[in-house]
């Protein structure tokens, strides 16, 4: 057959506007990304958000300091505790409470544990986005034991409003306590099954490695945090530099992404980040159970509190660096609540980042910055 | 898979379909031994009590054990209830909807709640007293505040509806087609 050049025709291609979303499997939740494609090549992305917009920080404004708790719960809806404890320490931090060294180490047990669940989650539906099916039934079977162990604790599943200002909602029983212990034996093997299951796994590997590389230098610039930083080889993690809840008598490492199967940076470091953050995760519960003392789990905090001033406090959650800026007037009620969501951040690096990229990588790209909709569009 | 020292493509093709089939295979050796496992089976030859066994629970004819603090469908015992309406104040969506007045002499002023929920003097009259359950979000901050701890979260969850207003309860008539909930 003749080619277009051959026979003297200019071989014209013409791009197309893909909409990928927001009813899209892959997204995690109802992102929409337009893509401008050539071919199987991506121009240019461009992510839609506020499908899930639900007025948080309005609605914080208009709500007593502890009615604002259930709402953060919802901001990311997989990862409720951290959320929780992020508020709670600003306001905290804006009263001045000193928190029973009891409640910190349960606030640490339960945000890692949480941390846990959500990074199962995150690890679990890559492995579907990249067509292993197997992986997220045993990260989710996993994940199970963490809910209804959160749902002993706390009466509920998925939503806690178990972390309150000024300490926790109920104290970890002893029967608790060797639950969780139990957990952790039982889990730790688990948690290697699955690494050997996914992460040498020759397609996933093939997928995943070289693929969506984010350099330090352009994660720093653009503000990434957490697992996403950490991927990228800069060794940032706030449990390590702000120490808060009592983070710093814990001995853990802070993983950052290594040049063995792929390359520092790309989808799988930041997989496997999280994939090791579990292990250390697992150390921090042990030593917490380890070094737990009886006592108040509860300070002596006003049910309606009138702080005055602004505070402004960042945690590590599962995602990023979750920061809450309030500022208070002397009411009851916040004047002003401002969330920095780590998942918004991971998003606005879409467009420089997937231009040049295969179509078919790009699923790969959104599964590896795990973000959750609920707490970008807020 | 780069990085190492230059190979040809002949031997990186077969050395390709090597380490996808050694890989593809340790998969499969996990999924038989948690198969086995799943089935009790590795349960004698020293596997994890904790998690041995099928996790999923099938649902409609086997239920999972619920906690009995669980925070579910919200409950008012009436005749606890002493109309502060507290709960409706905290409640963050407003779900709660509390109407009452002064009882008057005739009404017998000095009643107090049963011993079970603390005996507090009920003062006012309870005329309405509304929970619209589509609304709640569950967070439990209205049994929290209650004095006479006559406003719970019960571990019923098995209420849905046809129709929206059916999710409004009205405890002062309650009638329901499901049972009333056990505390």
């Amino acid at each position: 057959m003749e080619t277009p050049q051959a026979s003297g025709q200019e071989f014209r291609t013409q791009e197309i506007l893909l909409n990928m979303g927001p009813q899209h499997p892959s997204t995690h939740g109802v992102l929409r990304v337009e893509v401008v494609t050539d071919g199987e090549i991506i121009k240019a992305a461009y992510p839609d958000l506020g499908y899930l917009h639900r007025c948080f920080e309005k609605h914080a404004e208009n709500r007593e300091y502890l009615q604002v708790l259930p709402f953060c719960d919802r901001l990311d809806y997989v990862a409720a505790m951290n959320q929780e404890l992020g508020f709670c320490l600003a306001l905290e931090k804006l009263l001045e409470v000193q928190i029973p060294e009891r409640a910190q180490a349960v606030r640490v047990v339960v945000s890692e544990l949480q941390r846990i669940a959500s990074h199962l989650l995150a690890v679990g539906t890559y492995s579907i986005d990249i067509g292993g099916f197997t992986p997220m039934l045993y990260a989710f079977r996993d994940r199970e034991h963490i809910l209804s162990i959160f749902e002993e604790l706390s009466g509920a599943r998925l939503l806690y409003n178990y972390i309150r200002p000024g300490g926790v909602l109920r104290d970890l029983s002893r029967g608790l306590e060797d639950k969780i212990k139990e957990f952790c034996r039982y889990f730790k093997p688990q948690l290697q099954e699955f690494d050997e299951l996914l992460s040498g796994n020759k397609i996933f590997v093939e997928r995943t490695a070289n693929v969506g590389m984010i350099s330090p230098e352009m994660a720093i610039a653009y503000g990434l945090s957490g697992v996403n930083l950490r991927g990228s080889g800069v060794n940032w993690d706030l449990r390590k530099e702000r120490p808060y809840s009592g983070y710093e008598k814990y001995d853990f490492k802070s993983v950052v992404g290594a040049n063995d199967v792929g390359q520092v940076g790309d989808c799988w470091n930041r997989y496997h980040c999280r994939v090791r953050e579990m292990f250390e995760s697992i150390k921090i519960i042990e030593q917490a159970l380890a070094q737990i003392q009886p006592g108040d789990t509860m300070a002596k905090v006003a049910k309606a509190v009138k702080p005055t001033g602004e505070v402004y406090m960042e945690t590590e959650c599962p995602r990023g660096n979750l920061g809450y800026y309030i500022v208070a007037d002397g009411s009851k009620k916040p004047y002003r609540v401002k969330v920095k969501s780590p998942g918004f951040i991971s998003i606005s690096c879409f467009d420089e980042l997937t231009s040049g990229m295969m179509l078919a990588d790009i699923v790969a790209f959104i599964g590896s910055l795990d973000f959750v909709m609920g707490e970008v569009d807020r | 898979m780069s990085g190492q020292q230059p190979i040809s493509e002949f031997k990186q093709y077969f050395q390709n379909i090597r380490e996808a089939v050694v890989s593809v295979s340790k998969g499969m050796g996990i999924t038989m031994r948690t198969f086995l496992k799943v089935n009790g089976l590795r349960k004698q030859l020293g596997g994890y009590e904790y998690g041995a066994g099928p996790v999923t629970v099938s649902y409609p004819e086997v239920k999972d054990n619920i906690p009995l603090h669980s925070r579910n469908r919200l409950f008012n015992h009436v005749e606890g209830c002493i109309a502060c309406n507290q709960c409706a104040v905290i409640c963050p969506v407003e779900c709660i909807t509390i109407d009452s007045r002064k009882k008057t002499p005739e009404e017998n002023p000095d009643e107090r709640t049963p011993a079970a929920f603390g005996s507090k003097p009920k003062k006012l009259k309870l005329l309405r007293f509304e929970i619209d359950e589509a609304l709640c979000c569950f967070c439990g901050l209205c049994t929290e505040v209650c004095p006479t701890e006559s406003i719970v979260h019960t571990p019923e969850f098995e209420y849905s509806k046809y129709d929206r207003d059916k999710l409004m309860y009205n405890y002062l008539s309650f009638k329901d087609d499901n049972p009333l909930p056990k505390v």
